[in-house]
């Protein structure tokens, strides 16, 4: 049985083509036009389309030489994070006027539980109506919703809303809105899951449904298949988490051109640590585990972990243990994206420092602390550029790379 | 071949060699196993993870001799079950009959050949006193590490000192210190690391009263009681150099009430919810006494005074909540010593009217 809330007050909240959106209200001269939010290099992947530029087939995560070629006329930008940022903290901070409970699952998207809202703000709908309203007159952005009994469903039913819609499930008529659906609606349906399932005749939600769960788990592997099983039959138990911490952060980036030069993927690696860093510093947040990402020429995607034995925020950490792992890894013909990330992440207050024993110098891990707090403080008051370590230089001239 | 035995005796053998019985088994199934030996008049049951093996005696009425290995976690939970009276247990070919007023049940065993050659006890046996030394172990083994990924720290070591022993255990974040003047376990000048997973067990095996007898040898450590047997095998590694972390002397001193600081730092803690053991706790000390205090983001705060008596500097220092208490319950004193330099560098708790103990605790950074 579900244990879902009697009246539909999950909410989604999905801001439609968020990057897009974003510069076209900076910029009223580009509304109406097609806009594409992402890398603009030899090699770059477009982040966002306008719905303009979706409609000559252009879409997040196609290579951008590709969006050129099917609307060359359209407007390419490169991403401005800090203004999606402050976007995103607006719209946040709307939704926050409604219930403490707000989920973020990025910039652009979250989950409201709204149940306790109802007797100030009327039903889940009615908040949802109303939450449109003001992200659009407060931010100039448009979001679409979805309301439902469970979290899986409030997606489904933004996902299906979209552009500029809001779409509510019922209660009761949970499973018959459900189960016409492609299978593929459902979380945790990839591209491989979808074909097993296609091997046994399973396209709808209603078919997976109507499947008994040790066959499904044959197929699908236990855990995955009971998943499944219980997502077919609307069973999610998963509240929204308004304290959800950021699982990790990470940073990487794809190449020009194919890097094969250990020296400057080291050097990329330092320089991605120090981002990752500053951010975990200013979320007051360390690490344990530390992860690097490679993607080869031929798109095949690696990733290396390596758990530490004292959590850290300091760059020297996290770029030396990236270094160590890559040093693993063959570069084949060329990286053509590399990214360096941290997880397993603690809060600062939770971290239990260790006796100073003698077989490291005790001072040595404050004094690394301190210099990069200060780099931060320099950066914060100078720019990023305004100081960097040694080893992200390019070698002197002169000498081979 | 069979025996018969009372279900109050077997179940207690079970149960303790049980404690040794791996619950990974890994590479090697039958250790999910104890071994059954039947010898005339007696049944001796063995457990063992490798690590550790605990071999238990007990008496029983036995037809025939020879091994079987039984599955562990069904006869321990079978034994507890079991109503008082007398057990059979019968062992053929590949299963066991076992059989308990009108409870049958015929099971299949494991293969004997495959368990691990016993541990025989090596080197000359030296008697100690099983009180004392059970009473050190509580007090240093909870401090040991339980991460096996720092094999090291997951020993006790036991060194020993001008007139007895020393236990010691860390698990980097905190350092349990022991001395135990007049048993004499070791030769002079030795120490020996012994995992602390075995000492616990046999910390809960050591009667209060009487000896233990003990064996070192090159690459275990046996301990004998009376019918029962534990072999721990050494840990091997160089035990991190622990005395340079003690200073002579201490700055400031809070004298403390054990009890009142215990029951005020488990209120207080509460409000850290499920984080509640690893959240912080605040011991601010001033001439007035100490105040305790933990915030939780999002929750809440909470405070109590607890009445103290501070000599030094006004200082606010925070510990992992679980840690203290973990330290005040080792310390076992009514009244203790709190005694600490700074905020960033270790304290030492100890009992205010003995000096064989000292738990150092590492405070945890207060934003």
């Amino acid at each position: 049985m579900s244990v879902a809330p009697a009246d539909a007050a999950i909410l989604h909240v999905d801001l439609d083509a968020f990057y897009a959106s974003v510069e076209q209200h900076a910029d009223p001269s580009l509304v109406g036009r097609p806009v594409v939010v992402g890398g603009l290099g030899a090699r770059g992947v477009v982040a966002a389309a306008s719905y303009e530029a979706r409609r000559f087939g252009i879409q997040s995560a196609m290579p951008m030489a590709r969006a050129r070629r099917a609307c060359p006329d359209a407007v390419f930008l490169a991403p401005r994070f800090d203004a999606y940022q402050d976007a995103s903290r607006a719209v946040m901070a709307i939704l926050h006027s409604y219930t403490p409970l707000v989920e973020p699952i990025s910039l652009d998207e979250a989950f409201l539980d709204a149940r306790g809202a109802r007797r100030l703000h009327g039903t889940g709908a009615d908040i949802g109506m109303a939450i449109r309203a003001r992200v659009r007159s407060d931010t100039g952005l448009v979001a679409s919703v979805g309301v439902a009994t469970t979290k899986m469903l409030a997606k489904i039913a933004s996902d299906l809303a979209k552009p500029d819609g809001m779409l509510t499930v019922t209660p009761g008529t949970e499973l018959d809105f459900l189960h016409p659906l492609d299978v593929s609606r459902l979380w945790g349906v990839g591209p491989a899951t979808r074909r097993r399932l296609d091997r046994l005749a399973v396209r709808t939600i209603a078919d997976l449904a109507a499947l008994p769960e040790p066959a499904l788990q044959r197929a699908l592997g236990h855990a995955h298949g009971a998943h499944l099983h219980a997502l077919a039959h609307n069973i999610d138990e998963r509240g929204v988490e308004p304290d959800r911490q950021a699982k990790s952060i990470g940073h990487e980036e794809t190449f020009p051109t194919d890097v094969t030069d250990r020296a400057r993927l080291d050097r990329d690696l330092t320089r991605f640590a120090e981002r990752v860093a500053t951010r975990l510093r200013a979320h007051a947040t360390v690490a344990r585990t530390v992860q690097i990402k490679a993607r080869y020429a031929d798109f095949r995607t690696v990733t290396r972990s390596r758990t530490l034995r004292e959590p850290t925020d300091l760059a020297d950490d996290l770029a030396r243990v990236g270094r160590e792992l890559l040093a693993e890894l063959p570069l084949g013909d060329g990286l053509r994206l590399l990214g360096l990330s941290a997880h397993q992440l603690l809060a600062v207050a939770e971290l239990q420092p260790a006796l100073p024993f003698d077989d490291d110098d005790p001072g040595a891990g404050s004094r690394r602390a301190d210099l990069e707090r200060t780099i931060d403080d320099v950066r914060r008051r100078f720019g990023d550029e305004a100081v960097g370590r040694a080893a992200r230089s390019a070698p002197p001239r002169g000498k081979p790379a | 071949m069979k025996f018969r035995c009372e279900r109050d005796t077997l179940a207690d053998a079970v149960a303790t060699a049980y404690r040794a019985v791996a619950s990974r088994t890994g590479a090697l199934p039958v250790l999910a196993g104890l071994l059954l030996r039947l010898q005339p008049n007696e049944v001796e049951l063995v457990g063992s993870d490798l690590e550790l093996t605990i071999r238990v005696r007990v008496p029983a009425e036995v037809d025939g001799v020879g091994s079987a290995v039984l599955v562990a976690r069904l006869l321990q939970e079978l034994m507890s079950r079991l109503a008082a009276g007398a057990v059979r247990v019968e062992i053929g070919e590949d299963q066991a009959k076992i059989e308990a007023g009108r409870f049958r049940s015929e099971v299949r065993t494991l293969a004997a050949s495959d368990f691990p050659r016993l541990p025989e006890a090596e080197g000359e046996g030296v008697k100690v006193a099983a009180g004392p030394l059970a009473q050190g172990l509580r007090q240093v083994v909870p401090a040991a590490s339980k991460d096996d990924a720092r094999p090291i720290l997951t020993g006790v070591l036991i060194a020993a000192t001008a007139d007895g022993v020393r236990l010691v255990a860390t698990d980097s974040y905190r350092l349990a210190v022991r001395d135990l003047p007049g048993l004499n376990l070791l030769g002079e000048g030795r120490s020996v690391l012994v995992g602390a997973k075995g000492l616990s067990e046999l910390q809960r095996l050591l009667p209060t009263e009487g000896e233990v007898e003990v064996f070192l040898g090159e690459r275990q450590v046996t301990f004998r009681l009376d019918g029962t047997e534990l072999t721990a095998r050494l840990v091997e590694g160089e035990f991190p150099n622990y005395q340079q972390l003690v200073p002579s002397g201490y700055p400031n001193r809070l004298t403390v009430q054990r009890d009142a600081l215990a029951d005020a730092v488990n209120r207080v803690r509460l409000v850290g919810g499920q984080n509640r053991d690893s959240s912080p706790i605040r011991l601010a000390m001033s001439a007035e006494g100490l105040e305790l205090s933990a915030t939780a983001q999002d929750v809440g705060q909470s405070y109590e005074p607890v009445e103290a008596k501070y000599e030094g500097t006004e200082l606010t220092v925070a510990f992992n909540s679980q840690f203290l208490l973990d330290g005040l319950e080792a310390t076992g004193s009514s009244e203790l010593v709190i005694e600490s330099v700074d905020p960033l560098k270790p304290a030492v708790l100890r009992a205010s009217d003995t000096s064989d103990f000292l738990y150092l605790l590492m405070p945890v950074r207060i934003a």
